[in-house]
């Protein structure tokens, strides 16, 4: 059943005939893609918390590969990064913090550090618990970092990404790195593209170690601040996401890699690369919008021409997620699912066992609620994007209210996309629904 | 011993009426569990050796009519007994949601009227029984049924009312015309009637157990009576009661108008073929699975037919092993859809979609399903394979052309089922309907016997087909060959 949206009262516009016109007049209203219920905001903060632990891990492997693996091509352990990156000093949390999000400390979070000590089967070399994917699934995000840098969002980044600047750099680090393999020197030589493409996706890899190094303080907090009880709504989890997005926004997206004792800047930070245009942006783009870095995802059927020709077409991200593995013709939940059960809070973990077949789907149920939770942040992108470019929400011209609503129904006319199957691939019409589980 | 195979479940349906709710199913289950603990000891008490009766029991009841109560078995009925009586068990075991007492009861009444009626070796006793168990199968699909139970009842009512007058018009034609002293089947002699009266005698037994079966086309009460019934009772339906159509022709048909029979048998055999590929049509057709399984039953009780029209010592072990074969995976594929039925809502072909889904579909049912399917479409390893291999091998040297029909038969079953377990386990899971309950252990637990079983006896075929070796020997080496008495015809 659909939540009735009452239209703002300050509402100077005509009704809308448009599909998702309630939610429209929600977005209107200041409030968020899914409805504003007390179920709700469990569970998008109880996925926040579950994804948050994980991304503590993915970001510090992520800065480990972008800084240090680089473009090694044998990277057998490219997913143990040293003590260094797991006391690495996040910029958001702790006493040292260049703006204190997460009141906890800077070095990487507790629950993380357990898991990785003991997993889900018990105490043993790290190695043994990789092997027996006991662990964070880095796949994950690596695949993230590879869908951003596929859809290359034209951003300044992607400009300074094909500059001879960046290419010089890029050359001196490549040099650098291989200084003692003359084989890989060679084949550098007679392939140079193929490694500057990969010296690139250690750019994406770090750039998007850097925006979740904001993103994950940001989400320990607001589930602090939900387990204290002063946030009581999603408009409130929303505004929280608005509010932090803008606080980093400015901060300088960079890329460094560490060769021996020598520091390689490929990216400088003087460039002035901003975190909200080249890391947040790009990213809900890419990943929300667009890519397939999720396992049970959209099956496109490229024999039936089901795949778009064009790459901007290609909507096939965790909005799109369909979250019901079938046999031979499905796909299992995701990796990602797999590392946030692990660190689902109890609340949570008990709304699920009651509910569908408990136990048995949680993986299921726990797509679900993450589909609602990543509709809030995009909700709080669309917000933060709305309060950046257009007017306030109260404006008392109506030609800035209906410049508002133009943004709000282009971002809606994204989801229901006939030709593509979006407008059900979506689930935006199902996350309206309570009994959506 | 017998008596008591009979007596407990009609001691169990007497009690029903008497019990507390709670009791209900418990006694029912210690009924027919005890009945059929009882009928595998008797199973295994069984000298396969032995081509006499066993476990006789003889007490005479209404002499001067030629009635008396006079029970044994062979190769050829113990192991329908023990099939039925397993049935049962597995019935009452399922019915739980049915927990009704008078459900129970003729459920228990049916399985005693199906034993009594094996178990006879008096043809009047025989229609006592055979008549009996039509009263509890008619309630049970009038009262369990879906929503076209009143037409699908009436309907069975009649149509084996009308088997039931056949045969026995024809059973007391046998007993008058000989001037037999009783209708002990040891007193029915038939060699010395006329050519023709035999040939009419059996054309009425052949469509009073033919309606049973059901043959091709005397079976239009099937699909509405198994698509209407309940689970549980689709499954004794398909799984015993036709049994009595094989059942009877195999016995009286072919055992007691031997020529007449090798006559009719080139018939019979297209007949059988006809049958086959009309199943096999008809349920490719459907968009119903319990339908689907339904018209697939028509198909595979038609390969009995032939193997009796062929009469091979072969055919014959395959026939009997085929009755036993189809009830268990009839049981089994009735039972699923059932399980699907109940937990989908739906047994539309194009409405079911992904329910192998590991996390929220039916992966259990719909991986039974898929066994079901192969050892229907006869694939080897399983049950299945064994009485078609059988019935092919023994049939196809007397009627090549009906066997090979009948082997492509078995590859429409396999396409039908190919459709069915494609379009119901694969594909995708609808998002907006997957929220099907759970199959708990103790509804998992009936299919998963029955699978055990068709697995068990498809690798170890031995268990399927020692008990009918020898009556089977029996019953051919009293009939003429049907090569010989083609060639015996005028020219």
């Amino acid at each position: 059943m659909v939540q009735a949206i009452e239209r703002p009262s300050s509402a100077k516009l005509p009704p809308l005939d448009h599909p998702l016109a309630d939610i429209i007049y929600r977005l209107e209203a200041g409030g968020a893609l899914i409805p504003d219920t007390p179920v709700n905001l469990m569970k998008i903060i109880g996925m926040y918390k579950a994804y948050s632990i994980p991304m503590d891990f993915y970001w510090r492997d992520l800065l480990y590969l972008g800084e240090r693996v680089f473009i090694n091509p044998f990277p057998f352990f490219k997913y143990f990064p040293t003590k260094e990156y797991f006391d690495l000093p996040n910029h958001y949390a702790g006493d040292t913090a260049d703006l204190r999000i997460w009141r906890g400390p800077a070095h990487a979070h507790p629950e993380l550090m357990a898991f990785i000590e003991k997993g889900e089967t018990g105490k043993m070399p790290r190695l043994l618990h990789h092997l027996w994917h006991d662990r964070i699934n880095m796949e994950f995000s690596e695949d993230l970092a590879r869908a951003m840098m596929w859809h290359r969002m034209g951003g300044e980044l992607d400009i300074y990404l094909d500059s001879e600047e960046y290419k010089a750099a890029a050359d001196k680090a490549i040099r650098a790195y291989f200084k003692r393999n003359p084989l890989m020197l060679g084949l550098y030589k007679l392939f140079p593209d193929l490694f500057l493409e990969q010296a690139r996706q250690a750019t994406y890899m770090n750039v998007l170690g850097l925006f979740w190094e904001v993103m994950a303080p940001v989400f320990f907090e607001i589930s602090d601040r939900y387990d204290e009880g002063s946030i009581t709504s999603v408009k409130d989890a929303m505004n929280f996401l608005v509010n932090g997005i803008f606080a980093v926004a400015g901060r300088p997206i960079y890329h460094h890699v560490y060769i021996d004792d020598e520091v390689h800047v490929l990216v400088p930070k003087e460039k002035g690369f901003m975190w909200l245009y080249e890391a947040a942006f790009p990213y809900v783009e890419a990943v929300f919008y667009r890519t397939a870095p999720f396992r049970g995802t959209k099956s496109y059927n490229a024999q039936a021409n089901q795949v778009p020709t064009d790459q901007v077409d290609f909507h096939y991200g965790i909005l799109f997620a369909d979250k019901f593995p079938v046999g031979t013709a499905g796909i299992p939940p995701t990796l990602l699912h797999q590392d946030m059960y692990h660190f689902l809070p109890q609340y949570l973990k008990d709304y699920f066992h009651q509910h569908c077949r408990g136990e048995d789907d949680i993986l299921v149920q726990l797509g679900i609620a993450f589909q609602h939770s990543m509709y809030t942040v995009t909700s709080a992108v669309l917000q933060a994007t709305r309060a950046a470019f257009y007017y306030p929400l109260d404006d008392p011209n109506p030609e800035h209210l209906m410049a508002n609503r133009r943004f709000f129904v282009a971002q809606m006319n994204r989801f229901i996309r006939p030709q593509y199957g979006i407008a059900e691939a979506c689930k935006i019409r199902n996350v309206q629904d309570p009994n959506y589980l | 011993m017998l008596t008591l195979l009979i007596v407990l479940p009609v001691i169990g349906a007497l009690l029903m009426p008497l019990l507390a709710e709670r009791l209900l199913r418990s006694v029912a289950l210690v009924s027919a569990g005890v009945t059929f603990a009882l009928s595998l000891a008797m199973l295994m008490q069984f000298d396969t050796q032995q081509t006499a009766l066993q476990f006789t029991e003889f007490v005479p009841w209404l002499s001067p009519l030629g009635l008396n109560y006079s029970l044994g078995v062979d190769g050829l009925s113990l192991p329908l007994i023990v099939l039925g009586t397993f049935l049962t068990l597995v019935v009452v075991f399922t019915g739980e949601k049915s927990a009704h007492r008078l459900f129970y009861a003729l459920v228990l009444l049916a399985n005693a009227g199906v034993t009594g009626a094996l178990a006879a070796q008096n043809l009047l006793l025989f229609v006592l029984f055979y008549e009996l168990e039509l009263v509890p199968f008619y309630l049970l699909i009038l009262i369990w049924g879906g929503e076209r139970r009143e037409q699908a009842a009436i309907k069975f009512l009649i149509y084996t009312a009308v088997s039931g007058i056949l045969v026995l018009a024809a059973f007391l034609a046998m007993g008058w015309l000989i001037h037999a002293p009783s209708f002990d089947y040891a007193d029915i002699q038939m060699a010395g009637l006329a050519p023709t009266t035999q040939g009419i005698l059996l054309l009425l037994l052949i469509l009073g157990f033919g309606i049973k079966m059901p043959l091709v086309p005397l079976h239009s009460w099937l699909p509405d009576a198994y698509v209407e019934a309940s689970t549980p009772t689709a499954i004794l339906l398909g799984g015993v009661l036709a049994k009595l159509g094989t059942y009877g022709l195999v016995r009286f048909a072919l055992g007691y108008f031997p020529e007449a029979w090798g006559q009719f048998s080139s018939l019979l055999a297209i007949v059988a073929a006809v049958g086959i590929t009309y199943g096999a049509l008809a349920a490719i057709a459907q968009k119903d699975i319990k339908r689907m399984v339904a018209y697939s039953s028509i198909g595979h009780m038609s390969y009995v037919l032939l193997a009796a029209a062929a009469h091979t010592h072969l055919s014959m072990v395959g026939a009997i092993a085929q009755m036993i074969s189809h009830g268990l995976i009839l049981a089994l594929l009735f039972y699923l859809v059932g399980v699907i039925e109940t937990k989908v809502g739906t047994r539309e072909l194009n409405v079911l979609n992904g329910l192998l889904n590991p996390l929220r579909g039916l992966p259990t049912t719909s991986a039974l399903l898929i066994l079901g399917g192969m050892a229907s479409a006869g694939i080897p390893g399983l049950v299945g394979f064994v009485a078609e291999f059988l019935i092919f091998q023994g049939s196809y040297g007397t009627f090549p052309i009906p066997t090979l029909i009948a082997v492509i038969g078995t590859g429409l079953t396999a396409v039908y089922f190919v459709i069915l377990i494609n379009r119901t386990c694969f594909g995708r899971l609808d998002n907006a309907t997957a929220y099907y309950p759970r199959v708990v252990w103790s509804e998992k637990m009936p299919a998963i016997v029955l699978t055990l079983l068709i697995l068990f006896l498809g690798v170890q075929p031995t268990w399927l087909v020692r008990w009918s070796e020898t009556t089977s020997a029996q019953i051919v080496a009293a009939v003429p060959s049907a090569t010989e008495i083609v060639a015996s015809l005028p020219q």
